[in-house]
């Protein structure tokens, strides 16, 4: 099993900043990685993937040099590789337009409006999270403490047999 | 833990951020995880592959060409449900396969003149043995209970009358889950039951000990519940299996009267020592499961056919069917009533099933093959005295499953313990002994890596390995003289003695 990383795509130092201390409770469980730009993203995907690991959620800003927010996201879903991964949107500026569009192509899953709070930011962080294992990884054990424990329980109940 | 660290390539991740919060990367020490996991998967296999050929280039006395042959399969179905170097249902459906390609009618290898070969359609059988339809019964019912939350919906009803002490909730819960863990695997009750505690165990004052208390209760009474009915758990299918074709056969009932009133005790035991050793400091508590009754048609098909399957069994010496009849019955009723389909047939756990039938054709091979009557003959039995070796057998079961699967270790020492007794070898019922065995596995619950029920508990991060390993082995310890030294008398006074 590899450690699931948390990849978070946000080109001003103060923001990242505030994003990583907010992930912190997550960091024992999972690999928190920042990039400043969407080829930087591209990268940290690229290594994490061909070292056998996965990326299950993409916390990214919308305003982003070159590319908007919602147009990498939307590219991360039309790849097979990076689809199953969750993709949430930290944003003070996305437009309607480009937020619709990118719920309609499937590539948002949340949308967390700045400001956000710590406590905002890790309940989404936990669901998003917690379906992704529920979707992509057979041993739940790990998640139970972290994540959302009864809803990984009912699952390990589903699929829980004696041995 | 402090600072940022860096990637797989060392690219620093966050060179802007200098006071930064402490992320760190755990890929170093997973990693070190996988590459042990490696190599202790290629050391089993190895290992496996070199106690597989090496009879054949031994010459035993007073084993037989087939009997060598199967002491490789055996020592390395020992090696390799040990190891786990390959999935233990993967191992079992090996030595399926090897049994027949070295003894068998199909063997491979010629076989001594004389010899009588078993065909190999007999090891096949294994895998559609009696007793596997009646643990598919067994997980036709705990699909239904899932699909309709019968489970929590009778929970709610179960728990009313224990009011709202702790202590008294602690008692309702474990009485709730060793009585769903007697139908339902003990893995998904204790999965199904701490999703119900855990929202509970969150609004209580961090020092609290009745957070440990209420998460011990839960895997403890599953594992402690397990024990009484021939489908509670995959060691009594095994033991009830291998007896079935030694030409003893136990009904559903008589497993019940022999395992019940010690489980009872137990399961008291179990909760005087969880509410003594981690008393509660709130005096009142309240467990709100939500839900109500499914009234649909195909909820009350279910109902009915549960309600029906679960008497019938009991009810063996009165209508003579046998219990892997009757758990057939929810397999037919179930899918010709379309209240289950080929999507919930695709989805139940075989491999549970397939290691089972590993178990079985292995107890038959020994047999067939005549390594059983050579391997007691390097012992002298005759020294030791019934009672240590009822209780050795037990505790040998205990200590191993401690460490491996409860099955594996059924599968392997029940073989044994049948060959001593059936051959009269000692003095000792061979019922009994696959009753010692069968339970001696389920009484290991010390580790979180002992059972399921209790990886799962010690998941939420609720439990100490400290506080579990007291629990674990006190309960353990007390179950083996209970059910060695103390259900035998009950059993005479029951006049259900084996």
């Amino acid at each position: 099993m590899s450690t699931i990383t948390i990849l978070v795509l946000e080109d001003e130092p103060e923001v990242r900043a505030a994003i990583a201390r907010d992930l912190e409770p997550f960091a024992g469980s999972f690999r928190i990685e920042m990039a400043d730009a969407a080829d930087d993203a591209r990268s940290v995907i690229a290594e994490t993937l061909e070292a056998d690991g996965e990326v299950g959620l993409i916390l990214c800003d919308h305003l982003l040099p070159g590319l908007r927010g919602t147009e990498f996201l939307i590219e991360l879903d039309h790849d097979p590789a990076t689809a199953p991964m969750r993709k949430v949107l930290i944003t003070g500026q996305a437009g309607h337009e480009d937020t619709i569009r990118a719920i309609n192509e499937g590539g948002l899953d949340h949308y967390i409006a700045k400001p956000w709070t710590a406590e905002e930011l890790h309940t989404v962080v936990r669901e998003q999270l917690t379906e992704y294992v529920l979707a992509e990884v057979e041993d739940l054990l790990p998640y139970v403490n972290i994540l959302d424990g009864p809803r990984l329980l009912e699952a390990i109940s589903e699929r829980g047999w004696d041995r | 833990m402090l600072g940022f660290s860096s990637g797989p390539d060392g690219r620093s991740t966050l060179p802007s951020v200098t006071t930064g919060p402490s992320i760190t990367t755990r890929t170093p020490s997973r990693t070190r995880d996988r590459n042990a996991l490696r190599t202790r998967r290629s050391i089993g296999l190895a290992l496996g592959l070199f106690v597989l050929v090496l009879p054949w280039f031994l010459n035993l006395e007073g084993l037989s060409e087939p009997g060598h042959r199967m002491l490789g399969v055996f020592l390395m179905a020992i090696v390799l449900w040990v190891t786990e170097a390959i999935p233990l249902y993967a191992t079992a459906a090996l030595i399926i396969f090897l049994q027949i390609l070295f003894i068998s009618d199909q063997a491979l290898w010629d076989l001594p003149a004389g010899f009588e070969a078993p065909t190999s359609a007999s090891y096949f059988a294994t895998l559609a043995h009696p007793v596997l339809m009646l643990f598919l019964g067994g997980f036709f019912l705990a699909e239904g209970a899932a699909r309709y939350r019968l489970d929590r919906n009778l929970a709610r009803i179960m728990l009313r009358p224990f009011g709202d002490s702790p202590a008294m909730i602690v008692l309702g819960l474990m009485v709730i889950t060793a009585a769903f863990s007697m139908f339902m695997s003990n893995t998904a009750t204790t999965a199904t039951f701490l999703a119900v505690v855990l929202p509970v165990v969150a609004t209580l004052e961090p020092g609290d000990r009745l957070r440990v208390a209420l998460v011990m209760a839960i895997p403890l009474a599953a594992n402690i519940g397990g024990i009484a009915p021939p489908v509670g758990t995959p060691p009594n299918a095994i033991a009830i299996g291998s007896l079935e074709e030694a030409g003893i056969s136990v009904s559903f009932i008589r497993w019940m009267a022999l395992a019940t009133p010690a489980m009872i005790v137990l399961l008291l035991f179990g909760w005087q020592l969880i509410v003594r050793l981690f008393p509660a400091s709130t005096e009142r508590l309240t467990l709100n499961i939500e839900g109500s009754f499914d009234q649909t048609r195909p909820a009350l098909v279910f109902y009915l056919t549960a309600a029906a399957t679960i008497v019938l069994w009991l009810s063996e010496p009165i209508h003579g069917v046998s219990a892997s009849v009757v758990g057939f019955m929810p397999v037919v009723v179930l899918l010709a009533t379309g209240v289950l389909d080929s999507k919930d047939l695709q989805k139940m756990p075989w491999h549970v099933l397939w290691l089972v039938a590993g178990g079985v054709a292995l107890g038959l091979a020994v047999n067939d093959s005549g390594l059983d009557r050579w391997l007691i003959d390097q012992v002298g039995w005759d020294a030791v005295p019934v009672g240590l070796l009822a209780l050795a057998l037990a505790f040998v079961a205990t200590s191993m499953s401690t460490v491996i699967s409860n099955s594996a270790a059924a599968n392997l020492l029940i073989p044994i313990g049948l060959t001593l007794t059936v051959s009269g070898t000692v003095d000792l019922e061979p019922l009994a002994a696959g009753f010692f065995i069968a339970i001696g596995a389920s009484l290991a619950m010390a580790l979180p890596v002992s059972t399921p029920p209790n990886a799962i508990a010690y998941s939420t991060g609720a439990l100490t390995t400290g506080a579990m390993a007291r629990v674990g082995l006190a309960v353990g310890v007390v179950g083996l003289a209970l059910f060695v030294f103390i259900a035998p008398l009950l059993w005479e006074l029951m006049g259900v003695s084996p």
